[in-house]
């Protein structure tokens, strides 16, 4: 099935930190239980993949599981209450991620932030162009391995010395890739043409803002349990 | 026409390093198709970064001088008005695109020069079409091949409509194919658009009819002088192999055979690399050379059988093969380890597989003969790109492995390193008895110290017979 064209990308960045920062003082099970299921049920809406969803869930699980688990043993106060909250805070937060991360394109993303929220160029292609590294630099791993094997040297997931090895090479590429932008009449703080399209009503904004509104209200003045 | 001119212009990459270059006067001619050769690390590529604009933005410091674009210092001019007059492509094909695919790329250069929205489309469109791009404007670029995102960067200058083109090495990840295909397309940009058109080569293959100007880089006094055309003129021999007697050898394949996901590049082939002996391994570009020797290195996956002395390859673990077969990449910053050049060298001289013959006193005799004493001290990632593929030589010599493989290790070396380099890999295979096969491109000067030819052609590895020689 075709992906459904979900909210603005600009908008779901402000929703997930607008209800992300005040989530970490909220003491609600209830509330984080109807952030968990609106993420949801918007997934659905937007027809992700299901297969991914549920193997980031289930990846999480053990997190979410650790952060009830020591606060049920090693918790003050109502320890089953704060077991809950901290237990289906790691859910929430997931899940509020997801909204933006599983339905937009980094690309997407990055030039929305830069269209409507003022996210600088030189920001938003940098951080693109290092995520269309990101392929090259896995195939980088390899190499670097079997280099180093050649010249009697292993080099183990755990040791510092290979992630140094691909530090200096993204360093290296990213120099070359500054340098080739430049070339290309990149120009830092300049006007440039916008060819992306990234409508975004107004109606938008005002849902955004009667969210984290309703959040807000809803977690520090009624604080349901 | 645009002029571009180095005036009087002195450069050094640090206040305590010498200077580069010591009041350089050099100008492009407007219009023309011009060649700059000169030895590795003459200091090509920072002449072509000065000549961009690009330094002292990244890097070092003008002493005296400036470079004049228009009338302009090019370093003052905003990097979105400079593009419109000069661009430059760069040595490492891949690492000069910021988006994902071709067409964004394209739009991407545009939207830097602010060409009106309208416009965007129909200028992508057009400067496909000129390179016959058409059906790639949706491709993702990194899976290009090298030759195919050099063209692709030489369409995006043409959409920026620079007027000034230059191409520093442009064809050092490039196989011969893509080669002849860039220079046909450059010489079309000079004489159907009237750009101006500078590269840096080493090999001088390729541009009779070409080049209009050749000028030379030395490197003792790094002055630009002209040289005549007629040094580009190549003698017609085709450099064949003259084979010798085969000795017997310790690394063989039977009934190897390779796939790739897109197709099969070898069927059932035997051999066994003959000890003491290079071999040269030759054939069409992509017909699988570099997927063969990552497969004799147990990188690549095979159908048959490798063996070392008798025993499968699969029986040994990749470390303890690699310490067997040791394969020199064909891109040379693959294969640094540490950082600076020195440690690199003490790395290899310290696990090295003969320690007895790799003594102190020969490695400092052969850093000397590849001139690369002098850049010890430097980060192996900043040498240049000649440097770079000497350095690498080098430290794979001195491990040692009893067999050596190697990809394109003169690709970019001037005809003096090449000389020394492949002087250094006989004297080294013959003294140590090391089963060496070699994939050049570059047969002028090569072909005469080797042994015997492999050609890989219709999924067949053929030993070609050319006049046995029992010398």
């Amino acid at each position: 099935m075709a992906k459904k064209r979900g909210l603005n990308a600009s908008v779901m960045t402000v929703i997930m930190l607008g209800i992300g920062l005040p989530l970490s003082f909220s003491l609600s099970v209830t509330l984080n239980l109807v952030i968990c299921s609106l993420a949801l049920i918007y997934l659905i809406y937007c027809r992700v993949s299901l297969k991914t969803t549920l193997l980031v869930l289930l990846a999480a699980l053990p997190l979410a599981f650790g952060s009830w688990w020591s606060f049920l043993i090693f918790g003050t106060g109502d320890q089953w209450h704060s077991a809950w909250i901290y237990g289906s805070r790691v859910y929430a937060y997931l899940l509020l991620g997801m909204t933006v991360t599983m339905n937009c394109r980094v690309k997407d993303l990055l030039l929305s932030l830069h269209l409507h929220l003022k996210l600088p160029a030189t920001f938003a292609y940098g951080l693109l162009a290092a995520f269309n590294l990101l392929a090259r630099i896995r195939q980088q791993y390899h190499q670097i391995q079997a280099s180093a094997m050649m010249r009697g040297q292993v080099y183990h997931l755990w040791q510092p010395g290979l992630y140094l090895r691909i530090i200096i090479i993204a360093l290296n590429w990213s120099g070359d890739l500054a340098a080739a932008m430049t070339s290309q009449g990149f120009t830092e703080g300049a006007k440039r043409t916008i060819s992306f399209v990234d409508p975004l009503p107004r109606w938008q904004w005002l849902l955004t803002a009667g969210l984290i509104i309703s959040y807000c209200w809803a977690a520090f003045v009624i604080q349901p349990w | 026409m645009i002029k571009l001119a180095a005036q009087q212009l002195s450069f050094r990459y640090q206040p305590t390093k010498s200077l580069i270059f010591d009041h350089l006067d050099f100008q492009v001619e407007p219009g023309t198709f011009s060649l700059l050769t000169g030895p590795s690390g003459c200091g090509k590529s920072t002449l072509f970064k000065l000549l961009a604009g690009l330094y002292p933005q990244y890097g070092g410091q003008i002493e005296t001088g400036q470079v004049v674009l228009d009338g302009q210092n090019v370093a003052e001019i905003l990097p979105n008005q400079r593009a419109k007059k000069v661009a430059m492509l760069f040595q490492n094909p891949s690492r000069q695109f910021a988006m994902r695919t071709v067409s964004e790329q394209l739009t991407f250069a545009l939207e830097n020069i602010q060409l009106p929205l309208v416009k965007i489309p129909q200028q992508i469109e057009k400067v496909l079409a000129v390179f016959n791009l058409d059906s790639f404007k949706q491709r993702k670029l990194q899976t290009l091949s090298g030759g195919e995102q050099q063209r692709v960067a030489l369409a995006t200058v043409l959409a920026l409509d620079s007027q000034i083109i230059l191409l520093d090495e442009p064809f050092a990840n490039v196989d011969l194919t893509g080669r002849k295909q860039l220079l046909h397309d450059l010489k079309q940009l000079q004489l159907n658009y009237q750009k101006t058109i500078l590269v840096a080569d080493h090999d001088l293959s390729g541009y009779q009819g070409i080049a209009d100007h050749l000028y030379h880089l030395d490197s003792k006094t790094p002055q630009i002088t002209s040289r005549p055309l007629t040094e580009l003129q190549q003698s017609a021999t085709s450099w064949p192999v003259s084979l010798h007697k085969l000795n017997s050898g310790d690394l063989s394949w039977q009934q190897l055979t390779l796939v790739t996901a897109k197709r099969q590049l070898l069927t059932g082939s035997n051999f066994t690399l003959p000890r003491g002996q290079l071999g040269l391994l030759s054939g069409e570009n992509g017909v699988g050379k570099s997927t063969l020797l990552a497969a004799l290195s147990q990188l690549h996956p095979y159908q048959g059988q490798i063996s070392y002395q008798q025993k499968a390859a699969q029986k040994f673990n990749q470390q303890h093969w690699n310490q067997l077969v040791g394969l020199v990449f064909q891109n040379s910053s693959d294969q640094f380890v540490r950082l600076s050049a020195q440690d690199e060298i003490k790395l290899s001289q310290k696990n090295s597989l003969q320690p007895k013959y790799w003594t102190i006193k020969r490695i400092i005799q052969c850093l000397q003969q590849l001139d690369l004493a002098g850049i010890l001290d430097q980060v192996c990632y900043q040498l240049s790109g000649g440097q770079q593929k000497k350095l690498q030589l080098l430290s794979m010599l001195i491990m040692a492995q009893p067999v050596l493989l190697l990809d394109e290790p003169f690709a970019g070396l001037d005809p003096q390193s090449l000389k020394q380099a492949l002087q250094l890999i006989r004297e080294t295979a013959t003294q140590l008895q090391l089963s060496s096969l070699i994939v050049s491109h570059q047969r002028a000067g090569v072909t005469e110290k080797l042994d015997y030819e492999l050609e890989l052609a219709h999924q067949q590895l053929t030993l070609l017979q050319g006049g046995l020689n029992n010398g």
